[in-house]
C-alpha cells in the first residue's frame, strides 16, 4: 500500500515538472577554429591563357586565404594532406562526414573559371561543416592580373562571417625600405599588399624619406622627404608618380598625417627650436595652426570623426600623449604612467589610441583608452616605435630595430604586427630591412 | 666622486659583515616535511556551483586515464540503482559512514593524490566534484547493490524534494556543462562589453542524443547590427552538434528532456 | 676564526668584487654629455666643429659655449656662412628626435647669435636620428650622437 502512494505521489510530482532546465554555460575553448580550405576547382582550364595557366590558381588563390586566415590568430587551417574529399567533388556539396573526420569546423571550398568576357570568375563557399550546411556563397569577377585581390576579398567575407568584426585583408602597407650601413641608410618608399606580396618602391633612395602615411580616399601618399636637403611634407599620387611639396613653410615641416576625409593634411612645423601643429586644406592651401606653445608638438592623429586629435608634447618637461578638440583647443594630458609617450594613433573604431612608450630603456607597443585609462602594454623590446592600425581596429603593424655591435654590424629593422589582445605577434616579410609602416584603408570600400 | 667611492666601501663592508653571519646557517636547515592531511569528503549538493579550472581539470583527467581500470560508465546498466543518486542526496548516517569507511580503505592512492593537488593549486575550484563522485562511484561497486534496494525508497522520497527546485542535481548539471565546455569554440573576436548570451533550447531522446534544437532570439540574429550575436549564436549551435550525443543521468529522463542552454561568453572574454 | 668561517668570508669577499663590477655611470641624469674627443672634427685649426648634449636635452654646457666662442670668433673672422646640423641618439621615437635635433641645432644658432654671429650666415637643418656618427648601439655610441654640427656652407 505504501508503496502504490508513494508511486502515485511521485507521478504528480514529474509531471508538474515542466519547464526546461536552464543550465548556464559560461566557459568555453579559445581556441583558433579549426578550418579546412580545399583546393579550388578549375572549371574550364582550356579556356585559360598560357600565363594563367602557370599561375596554378587552383593551389595559389587557396594558399593566399590560407595565409591570411592563419596569420590573423583566429583560425586553424588544416593541412592539406589530411583532406579527403578531393575538389572535384567538394565544390559542388562536400560530403561532410570526411571533413568533420578530420575535425574541421568550417571547410572553404571553391570553382574557377574564365567567363565570356574573359573576366576570371571565382565562386566559394564557406560550409558548416558541424551543422552540414553552406554559410555562404559568393562569387566574384576581376581581370586576371588581380587574382590575389580575388583572394584577399574572400578572406575578408570569411572573417567577417566568422567573427563578426570587418576584415583588413584587402588592404596595402606604405613603409620605409632600408638598406646600407647604419651611418648612411639608404631609404626609399615602399609599398606592398598586407601579405607581402606585390611589393613596389616609390622612390629611388637618392634623399632620405621618413614617415609615409596613406590618404584614406585616393591614391595620395604622404611623407617627409630631404629633397635637395630640405627637410620637407610632400604629396605623392601613386598613380601618376607626380610629387608636390606640402605647402610654402619657411622651415622643417614633418610628421605629416591626412584627416579621415583625406582633405587636409595635418602635421608639425618646426622654427627657432619650437615644433608646433598645422594642418592645411589640400584644396583651398589655407594653412590652420592649432598649438602655439614653447614646447615639442608633433606625431598628431586625428580621431575617426574628426572632432578630436591626439598628440605628443613635451610641455611638461617629458614626453607625453595630448588631446584636443581639431581647432586646438581644450588641450588635455591623457598619458599618465611613468616613462616617456609617443607616436599615438587613434584607432579607426574610435575606442582606442595606440602608442610608443620608453621606460628605463626599454620600448613598449601600447594601448589605452582615449581617455587615458586602461593602459594596455602589449610588447617589449629593445628598440619599436610608430604602431599604425589595421582598417578594423584589431591589429598594429610596427618596426623593430636590433641593437649594434661596433661599427653598426647586426643592426636590421623589420616590421612587426600584433592583435590587440597581446597575442599573435608575427614579423612580416619585406625584401629588404623595413621601418615606418602604414596601413591603408580597405581597398574595395 | 670621492662621496660615491666612500659610500660604496661602506656598504660593500656592511654587506659582507651581514651576510658573514647568515649565510652558513642557511646552508645548514634540513627540509620540512609536510604533514600528512586527512580529507572529509562532503556531499556535493550542499555547496553551491562551482566554477570550473580547466587546467587542474586536465590533470584529473590525466590521472584518470591511468586509473582507467576501475573506472565506470557514469550510465551504469538500468537495473543497478544509478550511484549518482547515493551522493546527490544526504544519506542517512549509517550507511555514510559505512561508504566513507569503505572509500578510505580501497583507495588511500586516490585520495592521497587529490590532496597534492589542492595544495598546489588552492581551494574548492579544483573539487571537480563530478570527477570525485565518480571515483568514490568506483569503490562503492560491491555495495551498490545491497544499499540500493535499501535506499531506493528513501532516495526516490528524498529526490523529489529536491527535484521540486531543479530538475537536476548540481552534479548532474555540472557533467553537462563539462561536455558543453569542451566542445564550445568561442568565436575569438567578439566585443566583451556587448550583451552576448545566446539562448538554446533542446529536446533531448532517452539516449541523451539531440532531438532538436532552437536559438531563442531568433529574430535577434538577423538584426542588422547584430552581426555579432549571430556568429556567437552560431557557435553555440556547432556546440551543441559536436557535443550529440550528450552524456546523460540515466534517469530522470522527465527532468532533463527538456533542456535551456544559456551561453554567455563574457567572462571568457573579458581577459 | 675557524677555518670555516674564513672560507666564508673569502667567498662573500669575492662575491662583493662580482657585485660591484656591476657599477653603472655615475653621471647624473641630465649630464650625460659626452666630453671625449674621439669623432670631433675641426672647422679651422683649434676650432671643433661639434658640441654635444646630455639626454632629451639641448642646453649648452660650459665646455659647450667654450667650443661655440671659438666658433664664433673664427666664423666672424673668416666671413663664412655655415650650417649648423641637429642630430638625436636613437633612443627616441623618430619624430620627436626630429624636433629634438632642430631645438639643439637653433640652441647653438642663438648663442652664436648671441656671440656677434649675423643671423644671415646661419642656416638650420635637424637629421633627427637618421645620420649618426657611431652606429654601435651602446651609451658611448649614443652619447656621440647627441650633438650639433657646424659645417661651412657650400
Amino acid at each position: 500500500m505504501k508503496k502504490i502512494l508513494l508511486f502515485v505521489l511521485i507521478c504528480l510530482f514529474n509531471t508538474g515538472l515542466n519547464a526546461a532546465v536552464k543550465i548556464d554555460i559560461t566557459r568555453g575553448n579559445l581556441e583558433p577554429l579549426p578550418a579546412a580550405i580545399s583546393d579550388f576547382y578549375l572549371d574550364n582550364p582550356d579556356k585559360f591563357s598560357e600565363k594563367l595557366k602557370k599561375l596554378n590558381l587552383e593551389t595559389n588563390l587557396p594558399k593566399v586565404i590560407k595565409n591570411n586566415l592563419k596569420r590573423s590568430g583566429l583560425f586553424y587551417i588544416l593541412d592539406k594532406k589530411s583532406h579527403i574529399q578531393k575538389p572535384k567533388l567538394s565544390h559542388l556539396k562536400p560530403r561532410f562526414e570526411d571533413w568533420s573526420l578530420i575535425k574541421a569546423q568550417i571547410m572553404i571550398s571553391g570553382k574557377i573559371k574564365i567567363d565570356e568576357k574573359n573576366r576570371l570568375r571565382v565562386e566559394f563557399r564557406l560550409w558548416d561543416v558541424v551543422s552540414a550546411k553552406e554559410i555562404e556563397g559568393l562569387a566574384l569577377f576581376a581581370t586576371p592580373k588581380s587574382w590575389r585581390r580575388i583572394g584577399h576579398i574572400i578572406s575578408d567575407k570569411i572573417y567577417q562571417r566568422m567573427t563578426g568584426e570587418e576584415g583588413y585583408f584587402d588592404t596595402r602597407i606604405i613603409y620605409v625600405a632600408e638598406s646600407g650601413p647604419k651611418d648612411r641608410r639608404i631609404k626609399k618608399l615602399a609599398i606592398m599588399d598586407q601579405d607581402g606580396a606585390n611589393n613596389k618602391f616609390l622612390t629611388l633612395g637618392n634623399e632620405l624619406v621618413l614617415t609615409p602615411r596613406f590618404n584614406p580616399t585616393s591614391q595620395l601618399v604622404t611623407y617627409m622627404s630631404y629633397f635637395k636637403n630640405l627637410p620637407r611634407v610632400y604629396l605623392l599620387n601613386i598613380e601618376t608618380g607626380v610629387q608636390e611639396i606640402v605647402g610654402d613653410f619657411p622651415g622643417m615641416t614633418f610628421a605629416p598625417r591626412f584627416s579621415p576625409d583625406g582633405k587636409k593634411v595635418i602635421m608639425s612645423f618646426a622654427k627657432d627650436g619650437n615644433s608646433d601643429i598645422y594642418t592645411m586644406n589640400l584644396k583651398s592651401r589655407v594653412v590652420e595652426q592649432l598649438t602655439s606653445h614653447p614646447s615639442i608638438d608633433t606625431s598628431p592623429s586625428f580621431s575617426p570623426d574628426s572632432r578630436f586629435v591626439v598628440f605628443n608634447s613635451d610641455r611638461s618637461g617629458f614626453q607625453q600623449l595630448y588631446v584636443m578638440r581639431s581647432d586646438g583647443r581644450k588641450v588635455k594630458r591623457i598619458s599618465r604612467g611613468k616613462g616617456l609617450y609617443g607616436t599615438p594613433v587613434w584607432s579607426p573604431r574610435g575606442d582606442l589610441i595606440a602608442f610608443t612608450k620608453i621606460y628605463k630603456g626599454k620600448f613598449y607597443i601600447g594601448v589605452m583608452r582615449t581617455d587615458g585609462s586602461g593602459e594596455r602594454l602589449l610588447t617589449e623590446n629593445f628598440y619599436q616605435e610608430a604602431p599604425s592600425w589595421s582598417p578594423n581596429g584589431r591589429v598594429l603593424i610596427f618596426y623593430r630595430e636590433t641593437a649594434a655591435r661596433k661599427k653598426g654590424v647586426g643592426a636590421s629593422s623589420k616590421l612587426w604586427s600584433i592583435d590587440i589582445t597581446g597575442y599573435n605577434e608575427i614579423k612580416l616579410k619585406t625584401p629588404s630591412d623595413a621601418s615606418d609602416p602604414s596601413w591603408s584603408s580597405l581597398l574595395s570600400k | 666622486m670621492y662621496k660615491s667611492f666612500s659610500l660604496s666601501i661602506l656598504f660593500h663592508t656592511f654587506i659582507i659583515i651581514f651576510t658573514m653571519f647568515t649565510m652558513p646557517f642557511v646552508v645548514k636547515k634540513p627540509i620540512d616535511v609536510p604533514p600528512i592531511i586527512e580529507i572529509d569528503l562532503i556531499q556535493i549538493s550542499d555547496k553551491t556551483q562551482l566554477p570550473f579550472a580547466p587546467k587542474a581539470k586536465e590533470i584529473i583527467d590525466k590521472i584518470k586515464e591511468k586509473e582507467k581500470e576501475r573506472l565506470v560508465t557514469k550510465q551504469a546498466p538500468p537495473k543497478i540503482v544509478p550511484k549518482e543518486k547515493l551522493d546527490a542526496v544526504p544519506l542517512p548516517d549509517n550507511i555514510k559512514k559505512k561508504i566513507e569507511e569503505k572509500q578510505k580503505k580501497q583507495n588511500p592512492e586516490e585520495v592521497k593524490e587529490k590532496i597534492r593537488q589542492s595544495s598546489e593549486f588552492e581551494k574548492k575550484e579544483l573539487f571537480d566534484p563530478n570527477k570525485i563522485a565518480a571515483l568514490i562511484d568506483k569503490s562503492k561497486q560491491e555495495q551498490a547493490d545491497i544499499l540500493a534496494k535499501k535506499s531506493l525508497e528513501i532516495t526516490q522520497d528524498q529526490d523529489n524534494t529536491v527535484s521540486l527546485d531543479k530538475g537536476l542535481t548540481i552534479t548532474q548539471e555540472d557533467a553537462i556543462k563539462a561536455q558543453i565546455f569542451k566542445c564550445w569554440n568561442i568565436p575569438l573576436g567578439l566585443p566583451f562589453d556587448e550583451d552576448l548570451t545566446v539562448r538554446i533550447k533542446l529536446k533531448l531522446k532517452p539516449d541523451g542524443s539531440i532531438m532538436s534544437s532552437e536559438i531563442m532570439d531568433h529574430a535577434r540574429m538577423n538584426r542588422p547590427g547584430q552581426g555579432f550575436y549571430k556568429v556567437l549564436a552560431e557557435s553555440a549551435l556547432r556546440a551543441v552538434k559536436l557535443c550529440d550525443p550528450l552524456k546523460m543521468p540515466t534517469t530522470g529522463y522527465n527532468k532533463w528532456k527538456d533542456l535551456q542552454l544559456n551561453f554567455d561568453a563574457k567572462e571568457m572574454l573579458k581577459g | 676564526m675557524s677555518l670555516k668561517n674564513i672560507k666564508n668570508l673569502v667567498l662573500v669577499v669575492l662575491l662583493g668584487f662580482l657585485i660591484s663590477a656591476c657599477a653603472t655611470s655615475s653621471r647624473k641624469p641630465g649630464q650625460d654629455y659626452y666630453t671625449g674627443s674621439d669623432t670631433v672634427k675641426f672647422l679651422a685649426s683649434g676650432v671643433p666643429d661639434r658640441v654635444f648634449f646630455a639626454t632629451n636635452r639641448s642646453s649648452l654646457h660650459s665646455g659647450a659655449k667654450g667650443t661655440l666662442n671659438k666658433q664664433a670668433a673664427y666664423i666672424k673672422s673668416s666671413g663664412i656662412s655655415v650650417v649648423v646640423e641637429g642630430h638625436a641618439d636613437e633612443r627616441g621615437t623618430r619624430e620627436y628626435n626630429l624636433a629634438l635635433g632642430e631645438r639643439r641645432a637653433n640652441a647653438v644658432k642663438d648663442y652664436l647669435m648671441s656671440q656677434g654671429v649675423a643671423s644671415s650666415k646661419i642656416t638650420v637643418i635637424s637629421y633627427g636620428k637618421e645620420r649618426p656618427v657611431n652606429p654601435e648601439s651602446s651609451r658611448l655610441a649614443w652619447s656621440q650622437n647627441r650633438r650639433s654640427v657646424t659645417v661651412k656652407s657650400k
